[in-house]
């Protein structure tokens, strides 16, 4: 990247003169408004959430009740997206699986990329002692292997009587603690990088305060990284909770969510012969991914310093 | 810089030997051991077998032999395989390690020329539909493109094999013999590529289009440059040259094994004997191997670190 | 946008890392590792759910024959003289009584022959002795080697041999997982104890004949005893008491008395035999036999004829796949095994026989196993597999599914309805506390028990483990009230009754149990031995001290060429193998 990088006269401007930030925002907000693109992304998104909190409540199967006689049915009036192994209809637990995973995904999101973001931030502004100490606890988390972690998880939560339907939270907020090495090595270097620019050598000669230089000119330039890194995510996030669940430490069976759908697919005869217990969950994965990242994609654009106003 | 390797290099034997500890204590808190796992077995000869082993021995105990012998060289006895762990992983880790180069070799070749393009052509219908494609892929668990694959390519078409190295109780040798394993492995690695291939691009692809937005770009092309060198002498060329960083992260991932993949493909890998001897708490076997990846993690990272600089000079090696 | 990548692969990497381990696990559901001596080359299927008609009889009831050789694909019409089965991970240790897992058993079946087998019906037969005596007092079994036996070196076996075997397995360190050291030998535990140079009950007659005297009759302890045998020569040439660890040197190169020699042993590819040409029956028919390491989903490989057999769960689905590929026979199997769900005895409520009474009504064991596996199941109610010769359905009660008699039966334990409808007494809620393992039957299991347990007026919690080894160590510490597993491989009714009088099943301790169960061991006579078996099958049937569920059934598909195969519960293959042979290609 360029010695000669555009140094934010915008930016540091309205920093200098003053709380007119409110107005950034607003103007961030107007462009994005006009990016049609970004903002069908988000009209997406909303869609999912209004048709799987509310949806299910229109459905006449919302009970789940278990119906041998109706099991792996095609799609059909009765039944639109068909019947599950256990004769329950596809339609009405995608949606309930939705309110889930979509949850759980967003949250899981959010905490890891927080986390990471802040220690690695921390470390690659302070440098020395501080980012000595951090990085190298997280070299240490990095060589620890997930597998009996979860298994250990899995063994203390259980003994400590925790109930079911809790579980699964706990354990994300766990995985985000362990979790943050990879992004905060990233974020690290970036502001390595960053703190030797110009424009933060200029904020150092103007004799601005550490969490000044940290909030308002370092971490608006990592926006933007962090909201590509996030939106790509939110997939491998959504997934994640049929992982646990395989662990015992998601939900309970037979609350449906759109990984554990997908799983029961995992075998070729499903695979071949009964394409509506997997492509409904599929899709709606897809479909999330697809949307949140196109607005996310508008998003960093919007917030990106060094794109042109 | 010999100074700042002297220095990492002796955290990283610091950090190696609380890895040890830290992983030795994990596997010993994992719920259950290899003697559990035997319904056969009555109480009494469970205690019995549990004495021979020596698992009843406290924990530091069990730690200071194990360090002690990983001193000497010896990683451990197998108990499922009843080999010597060095010898299993001779014979497992280089399968494993062929699938993932070939892969990796790949999914950046492929990651670079598309999004080298979908850059170029932002928002074009290629861009796009590249995007999706790579959502898609994403979104879908790797076992289903695994299984899918197999399912078209092997079962129906019969185009390539459905998993495995070799053709069984096949005796080829020589080049006969390399062409079975490329016929055989094309599968898997057309599924690690694809899975891999999506994030990089998206990684590419975003940093050109931070580049190509940069003032000595303008400049370049205002020189009246053309296009195409402006493109790959100038554009490319500081595109890439951050993700040299990430070399150093692929070091575990070569060695590692791809689990699914491998379970998937039948493919005699070490991601699989993984998988298969943490079911059984083979603890000698799942230690060796955690404490293997550790190592390359470690090293991995401080390769990074010193391509960093390499690629950045502005960046302070510390 | 520096180090983006790394982040993104090493989330996808511990993703799949997870998403593999579940798929992994699958499988390794109860009953699986470290069952002997089941021929299941894949193993189950991972119960394949799907059924295209309501489920009910299981699709098959007797063997079918392949109806369109023509369908069999070039890869296996090609083949001449090699057989391909499919057999998930065998480890490398090919020495018997050293192995680590039903998969070595399987390689182990080939290359060595045993004293004595055993019949479809589990009943002992001549194999490499062609007799065997038994005293009158029931206390010394003598076998009589048949004449000219030889290992695959071409040395001769004899009746050292026999002894040899024996003995090495009294070592104090040997740690295999064979039951002939829990066998009461006379003066097994001196040597054990290094108080013997030899075992006293343990003679070899002549170079033909060998002995053994136990201190307690064993019906058991014939076909215990009469298992594979090791060359003194090759396996005992650096035998010293207390020190075994020179046998794990021979592990890769076995030498063996069965139809098959090791070949080759490819690591997580393949083992592959040649035809013993020294066999006592003669060389088998077919010179190559190889063994292909494949895991779960078998179905690509027998459809493209890498494998020529597999096995799969017996759903109505599976056999009409199997059916519409044209070149597989297939035969229906039930494996000798049963399901059980433990009953917690320690816990208060369920100490009283009419809670655990009104579980076993009230519990839809029909839709569990049955149904939603589409027929690849049978309900279970005693502790035998229905393939067994103790197998009884007299005097049986079928618990058949009835939430108002289950209701009645908590009541009269003075069980009351409550607040949220949820049982009470004493103030205490009737709570049951389920474990499982993460497999698809386990997911079943809850969703049904849920809503059976509701109709019932209990309170149902369930709880999902990892895999076999987190469950069972759960179990250990006591924290539970029901939990599912299934027996391993039973050869002697007997084997099923073992946890009832070990003190397996912690808080039962009926001495009536035992007295019958050492009566069954105290006689070999079959139809003496049944009466007993009818007897305590009847009152733990009744007593219920665990809830008996169900029997698997599965099917196995071979390709259409191979002749005179069979498979029995007990030995798997092994005994027919020598026999298949392979019909010319059409």
């Amino acid at each position: 990247m360029s010695l000669n990088s555009t140094p934010l006269p915008g930016t540091i401007g309205s920093k200098i003169t003053g709380p007119k930030s409110s107005s950034l925002f607003g103007q961030s907000m107007r462009r994005l408004l006009k990016n049609k693109l970004a903002i069908s992304g988000l009209v997406v998104v909303i869609i999912m959430f209004l048709a799987c909190f509310v949806g299910p409540f229109f459905s006449p199967y919302t009970d789940n009740k278990i119906n041998m006689a109706m099991m792996n049915k095609a799609p059909s009036l009765k039944h639109w997206l068909g019947t599950d192994a256990m004769g329950r209809d596809v339609l009405t637990r995608v949606l309930q699986a939705g309110r889930i995973s979509l949850t759980v995904g967003l949250a899981s999101m959010v905490l890891s990329v927080f986390i990471g973001a802040l220690l690695g931030a921390i470390a690659g502004y302070y440098r020395g002692i501080v980012d000595q100490v951090i990085m190298r606890i997280a070299d240490l988390l990095l060589t620890i292997p997930g597998l009996p972690l979860l298994f250990i998880f899995g063994a203390l939560l259980s003994d400590w009587k925790i109930p079911t339907e809790y579980r699964m939270y706990i354990v994300m907020f766990m995985l985000g603690f362990v979790n943050w090495p990879g992004l905060a090595r990233m974020v690290r270097g970036q502001m390595l990088s960053l703190r030797e620019r110009e424009f933060m050598q200029a904020a150092v000669v103007l004799g601005l305060r550490d969490r000044r230089k940290l909030f308002n000119h370092l971490l608006p330039n990592i926006v933007p990284l962090l909201i590509v890194i996030a939106t790509l995510n939110i997939g491998g996030s959504i997934l994640s909770e049929s992982v646990l669940s395989f662990f015992g430490l998601g939900v309970m069976p037979p609350t449906p969510t759109w990984g554990n759908m997908i799983d029961a697919a995992n075998n070729l005869i499903d695979f071949q012969e009964h394409p509506w217990l997997w492509i409904p969950p599929g899709f709606s994965i897809f479909a999330t991914v697809i949307a949140i990242n196109i607005f996310g994609d508008g998003l960093r654009d919007v917030l990106d310093p060094k794109q042109k106003r | 810089m010999s100074a700042y390797l002297t220095k990492r290099i002796s955290y990283m034997l610091i950090i190696l030997l609380a890895a040890s500890l830290l992983i030795f204590s994990l596997y010993a808190l994992t719920p259950g051991d290899y003697i559990s796992n035997n319904i056969k077995l009555s109480p009494e000869r469970k205690a019995e077998l549990r004495e021979i082993y020596g698992f009843n021995k406290p924990l530091m105990e069990r730690y200071g032999i194990w360090m002690k012998n990983a001193f000497h060289g010896d990683f451990g006895y197998s108990l499922a395989q009843q080999k010597p762990v060095l010898t299993l992983f001779n014979e497992y880790i280089w399968n494993s390690f062929l699938l993932a180069s070939v892969s990796t070799f790949l999914t950046w070749l492929i990651a670079v020329i598309i999004g080298v393009v979908s850059a170029y052509k932002q928002y074009s219908w290629f861009d796009t539909l590249v995007m999706v494609l790579i959502f898609a892929a994403m979104s879908l668990p790797s076992f289903f493109i695994g299984l899918f694959l197999i399912k078209v390519i092997a079962v129906d078409l019969k185009w390539l094999p459905p998993g495995g190295m070799l053709t069984t109780g096949s005796n080829a040798t020589g080049w006969a013999y390399v062409k079975e394993v490329i016929r055989h492995m094309t599968l898997p690695v057309v599924v690690m590529t694809l899975l891999g291939v999506g994030s990089l691009t998206r990684y590419f692809r975003s940093n050109l289009i931070d580049v190509i937005k940069q003032d000595y770009i303008r400049t370049a092309r205002a020189k009246g440059l053309k296009e195409s060198k402006v493109l790959f002498r100038h554009a490319l060329r500081n595109a890439l040259l951050p993700a040299i960083t990430l070399v150093g992260f692929e070091l575990p991932a070569l060695f590692g094994g791809s689990l699914i993949i491998e379970k998937i493909f039948n493919w005699p890998g070490i991601g699989q004997l993984y998988m298969q001897s943490f079911g059984l708490r083979d603890y000698p076997l799942l230690m060796g191997f955690t404490m293997l990846i550790a190592i390359l993690t470690v090293i991995g990272t401080l390769i990074s670190d010193v391509l960093y600089h390499i690629a950045d000079p502005r960046v302070r090696l510390h | 946008m520096k180090k983006g990548v790394y982040l993104l692969t090493s989330l996808l990497i511990v993703g799949s890392l997870l998403l593999s381990a579940c798929s992994d696990q699958k499988e390794a559901a109860p009953s699986s590792t470290n069952t002997t001596q089941t021929e299941q080359g894949s193993k189950d299927q991972p119960t394949a759910t799907p059924a295209a008609s309501p489920a009910g009889e299981s699709g098959l009831s007797a063997p079918y024959d392949a109806a369109d050789m023509s369908k069999l694909p070039a890869v296996a019409k090609q083949r001449t003289d090699t057989i391909i089965v499919g057999l998930t991970d065998p480890s490398g240790a090919f020495t018997p009584y050293f192995i680590q897992s039903g998969y070595d058993a399987n390689v182990n079946s080939l290359l060595f022959s045993s004293l004595v087998t055993v019949d479809e019906k589990g009943l002992p037969i001549p194999d490499m002795a062609e007799k065997w005596d038994v005293s009158d007092d029931q206390l010394t079994y003598t076998y009589h080697l048949r004449k000219d036996l030889k290992f695959s070196d071409g040395s001769p076996m004899t009746a050292d041999d026999v002894a040899f075997t024996w003995t090495l397995l009294f070592d104090k360190s040997y740690d295999g997982d064979s039951m002939i050291p829990t066998l009461p030998v006379k003066g097994g535990q001196a040597y054990k104890e290094g108080k013997a140079q030899s075992i006293e009950g343990i003679k070899v007659i002549d170079p033909l004949t060998v002995s053994v005297t136990l201190e307690k009759p064993n019906a058991t302890a014939l076909v215990m005893l009469g298992d594979k045998v090791l060359s003194k020569a090759y396996y005992g040439k650096d035998y010293k008491f207390g020190q075994l660890e020179y046998i794990k040197k021979l592990h890769s190169n076995p030498v063996g008395n069965g139809p098959y020699k090791l070949e080759k042993f490819i690591p997580g590819q393949e083992v592959r035999f040649v035809a013993n040409e020294n066999y006592f029956k003669g060389k088998p028919k077919t010179e190559h036999f190889i063994y292909k390491t494949s895991e779960g989903d078998t179905w690509q490989y027998l459809e493209t004829g890498e494998v020529d057999y597999a096995s799969f769960s017996a759903t109505t689905e599976n056999i009409d796949k199997l059916k519409s590929l044209g070149f597989v026979n297939i035969i229906p199997y039930t494996p000798s095994t049963y399901g059980y769900l433990q009953v917690n005895l320690e816990h208060e409520a369920l100490k009283d026989k009419k809670v655990r009474q009104a579980l076993a009504y009230g519990l839809d064991r029909q839709s569990i196993y049955v149904d939603a596996n589409q027929g690849a199941g049978a309900v279970a109610n005693i502790p035998s597999s229905p393939i067994s010769w103790a197998y009884t359905e007299d005097g049986i009660n079928p618990y058949k599914f009835d939430t108002e008699k289950a209701k009645q039966l908590l009541d009269e334990a003075g069980w009351k309805e409550g607040a949220g409808g949820i049982r009470e007494k004493d103030g205490k809620q009737l709570v049951i506390h389920y474990l499982g393992s993460k497999s698809k039957q386990t997911d079943i299991f809850i969703a049904v028990a849920k809503e059976n347990f509701q109709a019932m007026g209990v309170k149902f919690e369930p709880e999902v483990f990892a895999d076999f080894n987190s469950l069972v160590s759960k179990v250990e510490g006591g924290d539970y009230d029901l939990v599912s597993f299934s027996t391993p491989m039973l050869t002697d009714p007997s084997d099923g009754l073992v946890q009832f009088v070990d003190g397996e099943i912690k808080g039962y301790d009926n001495p009536k149990v035992k007295e019958l169960y050492d009566k069954g061991l105290a006689t070999s006579d079959i139809e003496e031995r049944k009466k007993v078996y009818k007897e305590i099958f009847q009152l733990l049937n009744d007593e219920l001290p665990i809830i008996f569920t169900s029997y698997k059934k599965t099917v196995y598909g071979y390709n259409g060429r191979i002749e005179n195969l069979a498979v029995s519960p007990f030995v798997g293959l092994a005994n027919s193998l020598p026999d298949w042979s392979l019909k010319p290609a059409q």
